[in-house]
C-alpha cells in the first residue's frame, strides 16, 4: 500500500505537470497524461497489469509498470529538449535585435 | 495544375499563376525536371546573350528592376578566405549587399566591410537559418523591394540574380527559387546528388511543393514574400522550413535555372548525411511544440 501511495503521488505530479505544459507542447502533454494515467491504473489494479503483460508477452505486471515509467521518462526528456529549443529561439531573437541595432555600413568612398 | 507549352503535345507543369505564361515555360516547367521535355528551355549559359565575359549583366540587358531596390543577403561563418571577392562581384552590378557575420572567429566581417558590404554581426554563432532571417529582416528595414539569398561559399554566380528577379517580375511571383537541376552544376558528387533527390522527394511529401531543387541557397523574393518568411530553424533545417512557409503563404513561386559551381571549398562546407538526419530531427521536433 505504501508503494502504491508513493507511486500515485509521483504519477499525480506527472499529470499536473503535463496539464500545465499543454499550451506550449500539446502533443507531449497528451502523451504524458496517457502514460501517467496508464501508470496509475496499473499501480492500483496490478492484476490487470499482469494480465495485460502476459497478453503482450512482457511476463510480469511489475515489468509493465517499469516500462510505463521508462516511457514517461523519455517523454519528459523530449519535453526538456523542446524547452531548450524554445530557450534557443528566444536567445536568437535577442541576438538578432542586438545585431540589427549594431549594423555597420561601409564608408561611401570605399 | 498542368499547363501546356507552345508545342501543345508537350505537357508542362506550371504553377497556377503562370498557366498563361507559356512563352517562357522553361522557367516554370521545373516542377518535374526529369520528365520535362520542353523545347523552350533557354541555353544554360547566357540565354539572351546579355552577359559580358566577366559574367556581369551588360547595359544591353534592359532590366525590369532597379538594382538599387535589391538587397543580397549573404550569411557567412568563417568565410574570410572567400568573402571578399564574392561581395565585390555582388556589388559590381549595383546591388546592396548585407553580410550577416554569424559569430565568425576569423575576419569575415572586417573583410566584407572593407570591400563595401553592410555587415550585421551576431555576437555568437547561431546558424545559417538564423543569419538568413536576420539578413532578411535587415533588408526589409532598408525598404528593399527584392531580397535575394546568396551562399557565401562561392558556389553561386552573381549573374543568376538578374535572372531570378526578372522571373519574379515576368511572372508576378513572390518567390523565385534557383534550381541547379534545371540549370547546371559542375563537379557535383554522386552522394550529394542522391541526398538532394531524397530532399526533393521529402519536400514533396511534407509540403506538397513539386520542386526540382529544394536546398538551393540562391533565391529571390519580393518584399511581400520576404515579409512572410519567419525562420525559426536556426541551422540547416531552415531550407525545408522556408519551403514550408512558402507553401503555407499561398503566394506564387517559380523555379529558375541557375548554375552551381562546386569547389573543394564549397564541398567541404556543404551538408553531409549526418546533417540530413539532424534536419529531419529538427523538423520533427518543431512540430511538437509551439
Amino acid at each position: 500500500m505504501i508503494a502504491q501511495i508513493g507511486l500515485s503521488i509521483l504519477l499525480g505530479g506527472v499529470l499536473v505537470y503535463a496539464w500545465t505544459e499543454y499550451r506550449r507542447a500539446p502533443i507531449i502533454s497528451v502523451l504524458s497524461i496517457l502514460a501517467a494515467t496508464a501508470g496509475l491504473y496499473f499501480v492500483w489494479l496490478p492484476n490487470h497489469a499482469t494480465r495485460l503483460a502476459t497478453l503482450v508477452g512482457i511476463g510480469r505486471g511489475v515489468d509493465l509498470i517499469i516500462y510505463v515509467w521508462v516511457v514517461i521518462s523519455l517523454i519528459l526528456l523530449l519535453n526538456l529538449h523542446l524547452k531548450l529549443r524554445l530557450q534557443a529561439e528566444r536567445i536568437t531573437i535577442l541576438m538578432r535585435e542586438i545585431a540589427l541595432a549594431d549594423a555597420r555600413k561601409a564608408e561611401p568612398n570605399k | 495544375m498542368t499547363g501546356y507549352s507552345p508545342r501543345a503535345d508537350i505537357p508542362v507543369r506550371v504553377s497556377a499563376f503562370a498557366a498563361d505564361a507559356t512563352s517562357s515555360c522553361a522557367i516554370v516547367c521545373g516542377t518535374n525536371f526529369v520528365r520535362c521535355r520542353c523545347r523552350y528551355r533557354p541555353r544554360r549559359r547566357d540565354p539572351r546573350g546579355l552577359l559580358s565575359k566577366a559574367g556581369t549583366v551588360t547595359a544591353k540587358h534592359r532590366r525590369k528592376f532597379d538594382t538599387q531596390s535589391i538587397w543580397i543577403v549573404v550569411a557567412a561563418f568563417n568565410e574570410a578566405a572567400v568573402i571578399g571577392p564574392i561581395v565585390s562581384d555582388l556589388l559590381r552590378p549595383g546591388y546592396h549587399v548585407v553580410v550577416v557575420d554569424d559569430g565568425s572567429d576569423d575576419a569575415t566581417g572586417q573583410i566584407a566591410l572593407s570591400v563595401g558590404a553592410t555587415v550585421v554581426t551576431h555576437p555568437v554563432n547561431l546558424g545559417q537559418g538564423a543569419a538568413l532571417q536576420t539578413g532578411i529582416r535587415f533588408a526589409l528595414q532598408q525598404d528593399a523591394s527584392y531580397v535575394v539569398t546568396f551562399d557565401a561559399d562561392g558556389q553561386h554566380r552573381p549573374s543568376d540574380i538578374a535572372r531570378l528577379v526578372d522571373a519574379l517580375v515576368d511572372h508576378h511571383a513572390a518567390y523565385a527559387l534557383g534550381s541547379r537541376f534545371l540549370g547546371s552544376s559542375r563537379g557535383m558528387p554522386l552522394r550529394r546528388r542522391l541526398m538532394l533527390q531524397a530532399a526533393v522527394w521529402l519536400t514533396r511529401v511534407m509540403t506538397g511543393l513539386r520542386l526540382s531543387d529544394t536546398h538551393n541557397g540562391l533565391r529571390a523574393m519580393t518584399r511581400e514574400g520576404a515579409s512572410r518568411i519567419s525562420l525559426r530553424q536556426n541551422r540547416m533545417a531552415h531550407a525545408s522550413e522556408l519551403l514550408e512557409q512558402i507553401a503555407a503563404s499561398g503566394l506564387p513561386h517559380i523555379e529558375v535555372p541557375v548554375t552551381i559551381d562546386y569547389t573543394r571549398y564549397s564541398l567541404a562546407k556543404g551538408q553531409r548525411l549526418r546533417d540530413s538526419l539532424t534536419i529531419l530531427f529538427d523538423l520533427s521536433a518543431q512540430k511538437l511544440h509551439r
